[in-house]
């Protein structure tokens, strides 16, 4: 970790979840990396990793939460969401089953994460046109009846892959900034880096690295 | 120190191996007489029959029977002088000085065995036995491995030969690592798989390979149940994606049958990921015996024929089911046997090192976050494939003590890193060192020194489980 890594303005927890073999890991090495393997072993309970984008002139720093997509490890996987400003529910735009098994994973997000949580519909694998199940119209009309937002991706040929954590990342920006001006934080201040989950936006949720120091 | 085990306790420890057989607990061996037609095998009804609760009985019965031979401990340290003696007479021409390390460690490691004895229970006769003690990091052995490797295989071989296998003894000298040799045929006895009687020995492996083609026959190309069968098939090709030998269909289709078979036999857990990589080691092994010497990265499996494939699938499958036997809470609803290993883990590293514990609390990493994988892999992904050969010799010589034993591993795994923990200075850094730990170059010797230190944790705070819990308030 160097110590560019460490500044940042805002730290933002953001979970990957949706079914196994959608390519979640993928999403995640390619947007914080930028590496693809084509077969990447499967994640056991989860994996953690950062990358830190610039808006407005602001750091924010994700903190992305990798989980294991079988459903054994619900148990263990769901404690992670507690604390995440943000979900991206991903699913493979040729498995029709991962699709249908979106409204379980949003029941999920609804039982264990925080009401406020921002969910992002990501529809991965977009390369493998000619065995798409799942037409790009039907499941953004499912987005919008549902209050998410929605994009396409690749992990494979790096599609969309940065606009949709960038989407995501800068929606959870806007709206903890905008709280943050109608509300300014109260004086106890919380260390990003020692209490992560605690950064959520129903709290005085980020906090400017300077006020630390 | 304390020893507060009820008199009928100590009576059963100091005659066998096993602390409780009576114990209800899967796969372990009971004292129940079980009529010899049952497990004959003859139809498959009656086999099914007879493994309704999805354990053999029938080898455990042989273990059980093994158990009930009482060997005092003076023979059984007066028959390992004597081998040695014989050992040294036998190889005295052929290598003097690495013969004389060979015994000198070997006549050290009683005196250990009897010093630790005598501080664990002040002279008390009540001393559960445990395989094969670690000695003192043994560098000059490993130093002479090679050479040791040869004197080494020739006990295993001689173990191997007897009419019935002192399955103590085996355990005793494959805990220190098993020579690639003899490792096969040690993993099919330490795992209860193969008979400790060698008249027993053709008989069972000829049955349970048939016993295996049955289930095969039932389940896999039957019907098969979709969820269970579509998570393999999710997982298996991604296995190990970077070796060649594991992107063939024909292993591929392997690993398939015997990880399906498990499953719909273990309907409490099923299939849950990670358990894939649980079969490489055995499987491994077993391709290693069947094609010796050759590389096996690249290994072409339709060149084996189909009985030697069969070989090896059946007895991976029966070693697996063996070795999961006592760590099944791991994979059962919530893993709980995993949250609750986690929970002593925890407890464990705040005893024995504090400052690592509240460096690790105050950046907020969570043990969960990080030794979840290492119990449900059992540190196949931390660490290579071959050091995980080698960290099973030890814990198939654990047997049934495995389960706890693999806690004081990761232990042992986690201290190993502590002066690079301690100088992350975030949650960032932490989680991703835990998550990546630089294993790459690890080799035998660091697994050696990592079973040595779990034993070391093991003996000192598993008998005193009152070291865990007082100043628990103060947390």
């Amino acid at each position: 970790m160097g110590t560019r890594e460490d500044e940042y303005d805002y730290l933002f927890k953001v979970v990957l979840i949706g079914d196994s073999g959608v390519g979640k890991s993928s999403l995640l090495s390619r947007f914080t990396r930028n590496e693809f393997n084509l077969e990447s072993k499967s994640t056991i309970g989860v994996e953690f990793a950062t990358r830190s984008i610039e808006v407005d002139g602001k750091t924010i720093k994700a903190q992305i939460w990798d989980t294991a997509g079988q459903e054994r490890y619900r148990a263990i996987t769901s404690a992670y969401y507690r604390g995440a400003v943000g979900a991206l529910l991903v699913y493979d735009i040729a498995k029709h089953l991962s699709y249908e098994n979106v409204e379980r994973w949003l029941r999920e997000l609804r039982d264990h994460a925080d009401q406020n949580i921002l969910i992002m519909l990501v529809g991965n694998k977009s390369d493998l046109r000619h065995l798409r199940s799942i037409p790009t119209e039907e499941a953004k009309a499912f987005a919008e009846a549902n209050g998410l937002s929605f994009i396409e991706t690749s992990a494979l040929d790096s599609t969309n892959v940065e606009p949709a954590f960038q989407n995501i990342l800068t929606e959870i920006y806007r709206i903890v900034s905008q709280r943050q001006m109608r509300d300014p934080p109260e004086g106890d201040v919380i260390r990003p880096d020692a209490e992560p989950a605690d950064v959520r936006p129903s709290q005085a949720d980020s906090v400017r690295r300077q006020c630390c120091q | 120190m304390e020893n507060h085990e009820p008199e009928h306790d100590k009576g059963l420890l100091s005659d066998t191996f096993w602390r409780t057989p009576q114990r209800a607990v899967p796969g372990r061996p009971y004292q129940r007489v079980i009529p010899n037609e049952v497990m004959s095998g003859s139809s498959y009804q009656q086999f099914q029959a007879s493994v309704n609760d999805a354990w053999d009985l029938g080898d455990d019965e042989i273990i059980s029977g093994i158990a009930d031979t009482k060997i005092s401990k003076s023979i059984s340290e007066t028959a390992a002088l004597n081998v040695i003696n014989s050992h040294r007479n036998s190889t005295k021409n052929v290598n003097r000085s690495d013969v004389k390390v060979e015994s000198e460690v070997k006549s050290k490691e009683v005196v250990e065995v009897k010093k630790n004895e005598g501080r664990k229970v002040g002279g008390g006769s009540g001393i559960r036995q445990y395989p094969g003690r670690p000695r003192p990091v043994r560098l000059s052995a490993l130093a002479s491995r090679e050479e040791s490797s040869e004197s080494k295989l020739e006990r295993f071989q001689q173990i191997h030969d007897s009419t019935v296998v002192n399955l103590d003894e085996l355990k005793q000298i494959s805990w220190s690592g098993i020579p690639v040799k003899a490792r096969a045929v040690t993993w099919r006895l330490l795992a209860g798989y193969l008979p400790a009687n060698s008249e027993r020995r053709a008989d069972t492996l000829q049955r349970k390979r048939a016993d295996y083609k049955h289930l095969v026959r039932q389940y896999y190309d039957a019907e098969r149940d979709d969820d269970t069968y579509r998570q393999i098939h999710i997982d298996i090709p991604r296995m190990s994606p970077l070796v060649a030998l594991f992107q063939q269909n024909t292993v591929q289709v392997m690993f398939e049958r015997i990880l399906y078979i498990w499953a719909i036999r273990h309907p409490a857990s099923g299939y849950v990921q990670g358990i894939n990589d649980l079969v490489t080691p055995f499987f491994m092994v077993f391709l290693q015996e069947a094609v010796p010497g050759e590389e096996l990265d690249n290994y072409p499996l339709d060149k084996l024929t189909e009985e030697k494939r069969d070989i090896i699938e059946a007895d991976s499958f029966w070693c697996l089911s063996k070795f999961l036997d006592s760590v099944q809470d791991n994979y059962i609803f919530a893993q709980l046997g995993i949250q609750y290993k986690v929970n002593q883990l925890k407890e464990l590293i705040r005893r024995i090192d504090l400052p690592l514990h509240e460096h690790l609390q105050q950046h907020g990493v969570d043990y969960l976050q990080f030794s979840f994988r290492w119990m449900n892999n059992l540190l196949t992904r931390e660490i290579p494939l071959a050091c995980t050969i080698r960290l099973w010799d030890t814990y198939l010589a654990e047997s049934d003590e495995f389960a706890t034993f693999q806690l004081y591993v990761c232990a042992a795994f986690l201290l190993h890193w502590r002066e690079r923990l301690m100088l992350e200075r975030d949650f960032q850094g932490l989680m991703i060192l835990l998550q990546n730990v630089p294993t790459q170059n690890w080799t035998d010797s660091n697994i050696s020194v990592l079973v040595a230190e779990a034993y070391r944790l093991k003996f000192a705070f598993a008998d005193a489980p009152k070291h865990l819990q007082s100043g628990k308030a103060d947390r």
